[in-house]
């Protein structure tokens, strides 16, 4: 199935000066091979000064594959990855939960959690469905917009402190899954990839990073 | 080979051992500086990143760093590793140690928020009716202060107000404030709550640190040998006079256990950690008060309101923008009636926007509020005192150890209706504010972070004049070891609404010069 996201992908590569590009001469190498011996040799008569090996180009994993659903049971992660289309739809624009496989991507965090979050999801994944299923007799994945509407927004609550969450459990989910499908959707590389696209300034999660420091 | 003998060894790196490092080089003596992390190297460790290449997504690895709030994906690395380095507290009383061993310290990474205490907190007993005064005054340590200010280039307003001292500021020009801090500022007034600016660290080039400020000069010297990733688990005492002469330490690569000598020692290793280290040594606790009065501030307190003529984008030039600070304003006088004690501050901040958590709302209609209110905001983030109590406290638990096979500390503290009263107070107040200029809320919370989270704890090894009651002497000398010095914020007697950061500067280079005095003297 060709996705909207491998659309998106496709389009933040294309080069903004293709033809340019397409003239040039072929780069020279990085680094010149060191005489006498292989590149980056640095053993008894590699002949020389040592010098770095040539930088192997690496490609983004999220480039050519996709990761798997391991955590939640089928039933769990339908119900997630309809979430992910409600609650954060593309709008103006702006890539939704399931132009980035958000629901996919939070398989993967919940299933690393620790376990009382991991029990958040799942309960409320399951309460979710049950009630589709006691209120319109199907799955909740399989509910229109208006019924989810329907189950969801009277679970909906305002948060004044994100230290101090609703006390009853499907509240305090389904508040999670929304702020957790937001972050996962706007950090997504195709949130990155459309921003740039667009040629719209800000917004992109980004920043400096600190390498492990000395790690024991 | 016998080793050398120093005449200083300085546990800990940060703004604390830094000063002291600083002050007792330039007198000539000699120093060894012992750092339980590594140094960082800010070409080679930090890399510009997008939150979709990092392994969670910005999310942070989950279970990582539970209790440490400031931590993100990004900076995980510079925290203290809590699997490498626990500590224990009952989970119905939650407490947030927040903590950094490279070299440096927490000194790397502070918000460089600038005050001195006034005497509302070193006299506090007076001013409370209660609890305990500090040994010195404002005019004790002001000459200290100034010298600090100077180094850090603190920028600020002066006020002539007793409870926001005035400084030794660099000249700063403030533009002129917007339309809505003004507004505040006006509300503020007739409520007799006094409005200034920010009072801040400039450094140099953004960092304000001990190893851009302070330890550079001491290098200098020729006089400071500084080791990294050298973890002191114990102080020693020379059997025959009882002073401390050295420390053993674990190296904390290969773990092997080494001794250095010392005729002084000095601690700066962050309230805690040097608590820890003399708790284990079982040193310094002839009053029993060693670990006890651990108390912070309490941070988290919000209030956001939106300015209706500044939503959708159409906030006239001049309405939105800038900041006030409004310092202590509560329990200014001894009859106010208050069912609190001690005060808090204020930040005003201008021309924010409302967050997702502040609607109960979803997708496009979602969407159209946070565009709607983008810009119009006005926020208010309360800082209070916490009171210190003699129950707040921390001990060794002999049973949990650390990565090194240290002893680790067990926490045990808890919020008392004051700091309840104090956080709804100010929540009140800052609303009725807001409201009063004709501003909707949008949020408003009285709830606070655990202790700890501020990461200014204080208090666990307090200095008083009466060594049953208080562990050092006003020179940051331990009562019972003379020649053993704490220098962090671990002497406090009360902490104030302040960032501590310069009075523990201004308390290290005092206590210092007469650590040298008193070397030269013969004291020590």
């Amino acid at each position: 199935m060709m996705k909207r996201r491998g659309f998106i992908r496709a389009l933040a590569a294309t080069p903004a000066i293709p033809v340019l590009i397409a003239q040039q001469p072929a780069a020279a190498p990085a680094q010149a091979p060191t005489p006498g011996g292989r590149a980056g040799g640095r053993g008894a008569g590699s002949g020389g000064a040592p010098t770095e090996p040539p930088k192997i180009a690496l490609s983004d994993v999220n480039d050519m594959a996709e990761g798997g659903r391991r955590f939640f049971t089928v039933a769990q992660f339908a119900t997630l990855k309809k979430l992910g289309g409600i609650l954060v739809p593309p709008v103006k624009g702006n890539i939704g939960a399931l132009d980035c496989d958000a629901a996919e991507f939070l398989d993967f965090l919940i299933g690393v959690s620790p376990a009382d979050r991991q029990q958040l999801y799942r309960n409320g994944l399951n309460s979710l469905d049950a009630q589709a299923r006691k209120q319109f007799g199907k799955a909740f994945a399989e509910i229109d917009a208006k019924q989810a509407d329907g189950i969801l927004k009277p679970l909906l609550t305002q948060v004044a402190w994100v230290y101090d969450l609703p006390k009853e459990p499907l509240k305090r989910f389904v508040y999670q899954v929304h702020s957790d499908l937001r972050t996962a959707t706007r950090n997504s590389p195709e949130a990155a990839a459309a921003l740039a696209n667009s040629g719209r300034r800000g917004g992109a999660g980004g920043g400096l990073y600190w390498n492990p420091i000395d790690p024991v | 080979m016998a080793k050398k003998e120093y005449d200083v060894l300085i546990v800990g790196s940060g703004h604390s051992g830094g000063m002291a490092a600083n002050i007792l080089t330039q007198q000539g003596l000699s120093c060894l500086m012992l750092n339980a992390g590594p140094e960082a190297d800010y070409t080679r460790d930090r890399v510009n990143k997008a939150a979709h290449d990092l392994p969670y997504r910005g999310f942070g690895k989950p279970g990582r760093l539970e209790h440490v709030y400031q931590a993100n994906e990004y900076n995980a690395n510079q925290w203290v590793d809590e699997k490498e380095n626990p500590y224990t507290y009952d989970p119905a009383k939650p407490y947030n140690w927040v903590r950094v061993r490279l070299l440096g310290g927490r000194s790397l990474f502070w918000a460089r928020q600038s005050f001195r205490l006034s005497d509302l907190e070193f006299k506090a007993a007076e001013v409370d009716g209660g609890g305990e005064s500090w040994p010195i005054s404002l005019a004790d340590l002001d000459p200290y202060y100034s010298r600090v200010e100077g180094i850090f280039r603190v920028s600020g307003r002066k006020e002539g107000w007793p409870q926001f001292p005035d400084g030794n500021f660099i000249e700063t020009t403030y533009p002129p404030d917007s339309k809505t801090i003004q507004t505040v500022t006006d509300l503020c007034k007739q409520k007799n709550i006094g409005v200034s600016k920010m009072r801040s660290s400039q450094g140099q080039n953004g960092l304000a640190s001990s190893i851009n400020l302070l330890l550079p000069d001491a290098v200098a010297t020729g006089k400071l040998d500084v080791v990294a990733n050298a973890i002191v688990r114990e102080i020693t005492l020379d059997k025959d006079t009882g002073k401390a002469n050295g420390a053993h330490f674990v190296d904390r690569h290969s773990k092997r256990e080494m001794h250095v000598k010392a005729k002084v020692v000095v601690l700066a290793a962050g309230c805690l950690e040097t608590t820890r280290l003399l708790l284990n040594s079982g040193l310094a606790n002839s009053s029993g008060v060693l670990g006890h009065y651990l108390h912070d501030q309490i941070y988290g307190v919000s209030v956001v309101a939106s300015v209706p003529e500044a939503r959708d984008g159409k906030a006239p030039q001049g309405l939105m923008g800038g900041t006030a600070f409004l310092p202590r304003f509560r329990n200014l006088n001894k009859g106010e009636k208050r069912n609190f004690i001690k005060g808090y501050c204020a930040i005003i901040s201008s021309g924010g926007s409302a967050q997702p958590n502040h609607f109960a709302a979803y997708g496009e209609d979602l969407q159209q509020k946070l565009e709607h209110y983008a810009g119009s905001c006005v926020s208010g983030s309360i800082y209070g005192e916490r009171v210190p109590r003699f129950e707040n406290h921390v001990r060794i638990n002999k049973t949990v150890v650390d990565a090194w096979g240290i002893p680790v500390l067990h926490v045990d503290v808890k919020d008392s209706d004051n700091e309840l009263n104090m956080a709804k107070d100010s929540a009140d107040t800052m609303e009725e504010v807001f409201k009063n200029a004709g501003w909707e809320i949008i949020s408003k919370t009285d709830k606070f972070y655990p202790p700890g989270y501020s990461i200014h704890e204080v208090g666990t090894a307090r200095m008083g004049d009466n060594p049953k009651t208080s562990v050092l002497n006003k020179w940051s000398q331990s009562h019972d070891i003379k020649n053993l010095v704490v220098v962090d914020g671990a002497s406090f007697v009360t902490c104030g609404w302040q960032n501590p950061t310069m009075t523990i500067l201004a308390l290290s280079m005092r206590a210092s010069e007469h650590l040298v005095a008193e070397m030269k003297q013969g004291n020590v």
